[in-house]
């Protein structure tokens, strides 16, 4: 084995500087808008901002040049060794058996040189440490050969294993060298369409928009700009009501345009054990999740998208930090639900993928709005007191309320298939959640007086969704039935099984 | 009707629960003296001490008395060879399952007050949630931590 250090492309230099700047621009702009340019008669203080900022540039650039010369990684001992940093030495060695997958992405700069971004994911427990990597920029043939030494080092360990017990040693020469990738699925264009325009990333770009706005709150002449307001109020509220449209407009065209982007050409294959997704158009993507990782899968509907016939399917993965991309993957961004069945059927062949038929009781539909009365009433009272004609209308909470409970009562569902049991119920989406008995990490039953009183639990089942849990849960279901869930998970008979194998042995 | 899991928490553990309840309840006092005191000094209206008054014996019976009573009645745990089982709760009873093989790691802990009543508290941490048993006399939770990290094997289906 060789011993040989690795450094990234020069072009990690420039997005390292890119990202610093990036996060400094506010703060920049402050400074230098704040002071603007007051007239010392003195040309070095009235420039002196400016100084300021070209210094600053300079700084980024020689830290983001050392970061990237110290920045090395190699190869030993069956371990990816990484050294950093920049004024203290870090290292990192991540086994080889730890590495979940290499993630890819390439971005504008990464494509003319025909680089990639690595991304190493472990399999990071809740108690061990952060231990993954990223490698800005290399070279692909780079990351092939990272990619070819986890492979090897992989195998050899296997080799090892397999060594000791004889038995399945023929396995060692089915894995093929190259694993070949199966096409599972593809976006159509006409799918791509619809799942942008009816994406929810709207509301994250208003309140990104709202952030943005007031952090130049300060910035900008705003007394001058509440003055033209007022004029403009006055030339019409419809004039108005056409801007705010028309800002909504653009900004609606925005997150179609950027999801357009993210998701264009989503590819999802199976290699060897392994998805593997690819997309984008601008920046490309590629995120492996590993079968043996995956925890739940999960298809939501929203109810607009479940008028059209149309869901989208996620799934949990073990691996990943909290709120990374990691954990919870977009697997199926959006399909006609009746083909979802033939792709996911094709990549987990143990799962039963039928929607769950057991209902819940009649008798349980009041549980799921009687609750909202608590805070009902008081709103109700106090709308009505203090807005006497108009705070009338709040009474039309009611129903809504009711119907959303009814609803949600409806929706509600499970069924056991053997060792997967499935769940189904709504907020607003409608999610059926597809589990397997062993990734189910702990199970609960939920009653409160009146529950007890009218034989109904509720079941909540944690699945492990990166470094935290991922409750499923089915509200307010038959208490009979509910235990029978809790029994059905009781691991018992399974492993009085195989404690008589191992005596047996 | 599914079957309460055996054990019951030491008893001991009920006046700890107690114990807390006083504390809490001290800086409840301390609260409602000092409403006392300014409502003298500023001459607010005397119904004011009746409900400071109030406040504390309320507070004294329901966190002192009533809580910890029913939450030690609820509270049950049983380590079985193949799972854990708990129940507890005042006013929604929860009942758990943790099969053994879902078990990564048991972490004892012992604050001061349990550690003058020779009690511990368990921790039972899987890779995606965490449950916990509150007050064990101390012999007992280190039998039932080695009791648990030795019947937890890790399972080749492991996540």
């Amino acid at each position: 084995m060789s011993n040989k250090r690795y450094q990234l492309h020069w072009v990690t230099a420039v997005i390292s500087v890119l990202k610093t700047l990036k996060e400094m621009i506010i703060p920049i702009l402050l400074i230098v808008f704040v002071n603007g340019t007051n007239d010392t008669g003195k040309w070095y203080l009235d420039y002196f901002n400016f100084f300021i900022f070209g210094f600053m540039l300079i700084v980024f650039f020689i830290t983001g040049i050392i970061k990237w010369k110290r920045y090395v990684y190699w190869f030993e001992d069956d371990e990816l060794r990484i050294e950093y940093g920049l004024f203290v030495k870090k290292k990192r060695y991540i086994p080889f058996d730890r590495i979940q997958s290499l993630d890819y992405t390439e971005g504008i700069l990464h494509r003319p040189f025909n680089l990639v971004k690595v991304n190493v994911e472990t399999a990071g427990g809740s108690a061990s440490q952060k231990a993954e990597a990223e490698l800005t920029a290399i070279t692909k043939e780079a990351a092939e050969v990272i990619e070819k030494e986890v492979a090897e080092a992989k195998r050899r360990k296997f080799a090892v294993s397999e060594e000791e017990d004889q038995e399945e040693s023929e396995e060692v020469f089915v894995v093929p060298e190259e694993p070949l990738a199966r096409k599972i699925f593809t976006m159509s264009g006409k799918d791509l369409l619809i799942l942008a325009t009816t994406s929810g990333g709207i509301g994250l770009i208003i309140s990104g928009a709202a952030v943005f706005l007031s952090q130049f709150a300060d910035v900008l002449p705003l007394d001058r700009i509440y003055e033209g307001l007022s004029v403009f109020i006055k030339s019409g509220l419809f004039l108005v009501a056409f801007i705010v449209f028309f800002v909504l407009l653009i900004i609606w065209g925005v997150s179609v345009g950027m999801t357009f982007l993210a998701y264009y050409g989503f590819t999802v294959q199976i290699a060897d054990e392994d998805i593997v997704i690819t997309r984008g158009l601008i920046e490309k993507k590629k995120v492996t999740v590993p079968l043996n990782r995956v925890q739940s899968i999960r298809v939501v509907e929203n109810p607009f998208r479940q008028l059209f016939g149309y869901a989208s399917v996620v799934i949990d993965s073990a691996g990943g930090g909290v709120g990374q991309e990691g954990a919870r993957i977009n697997l199926l961004p959006l399909v006609k639900k009746k083909k979802a069945l033939s792709p996911l059927q094709e990549l987990f062949p143990d799962f039963t993928f039928e929607v769950p038929t057991q209902k819940l009781p009649p008798r349980s539909k009041g549980f799921y709005y009687r609750i909202h009365f608590v805070w009902m009433i008081p709103v109700i009272a106090a709308c009505s007191y203090y807005v006497f004609p108009m705070g009338l209308f709040s009474l039309l909470i009611i129903p809504v309320i009711i119907f959303w409970g009814v609803w949600r009562q409806r929706s509600a569902a499970y069924e056991i298939y053997g060792n997967q049991l499935t769940m189904r119920f709504r907020e607003i989406s409608l999610q059926t959640v597809y589990m397997m008995k062993k990734r189910i990490q702990s199970m609960e039953v939920k009653q409160n007086y009146f529950h007890r009183k009218k034989h109904v639990a509720t079941v909540s089942a944690a699945v492990k969704s990166g470094m935290i849990a991922f409750n499923a849960q089915v509200r307010h279901m038959e208490v009979k039935e509910a235990e029978k869930i809790f029994a059905w998970y009781e691991p018992k008979r399974v492993l009085k099984e195989t404690e008589e194998q191992d005596d047996n042995e | 009707m599914r079957k309460e899991p055996m054990n019951q928490i030491s008893e001991k553990g009920l006046r700890v629960w107690r114990v807390y309840g006083m504390i809490q309840a001290f800086f409840i006092l301390l609260l409602a003296i000092g409403a006392g005191v300014l409502t003298y000094i500023f001459e607010w209206p005397l119904y004011i001490y009746a409900i400071a008054g109030a406040v504390v014996i309320l507070y004294i019976y329901c966190f002192v008395y009533l809580f910890p009573k029913i939450k030690w009645m609820r509270w049950r745990y049983e380590v079985r060879e193949t799972e854990i089982e708990l129940q507890y709760g005042l006013f929604i009873v929860k009942r758990t399952l943790i099969p053994m093989v879902r078990v990564q790691h048991v972490d004892t802990s012992q604050g001061p007050i349990l550690r003058k009543y020779n009690l511990a508290g368990i921790t039972i941490s899987t890779a995606a949630t965490d449950h916990e048993i509150p007050a064990l006399v101390m012999e007992e939770a280190d039998d039932l931590r080695s009791r648990i990290s030795n019947l937890a094997r890790v399972a080749d289906d492991d996540v």
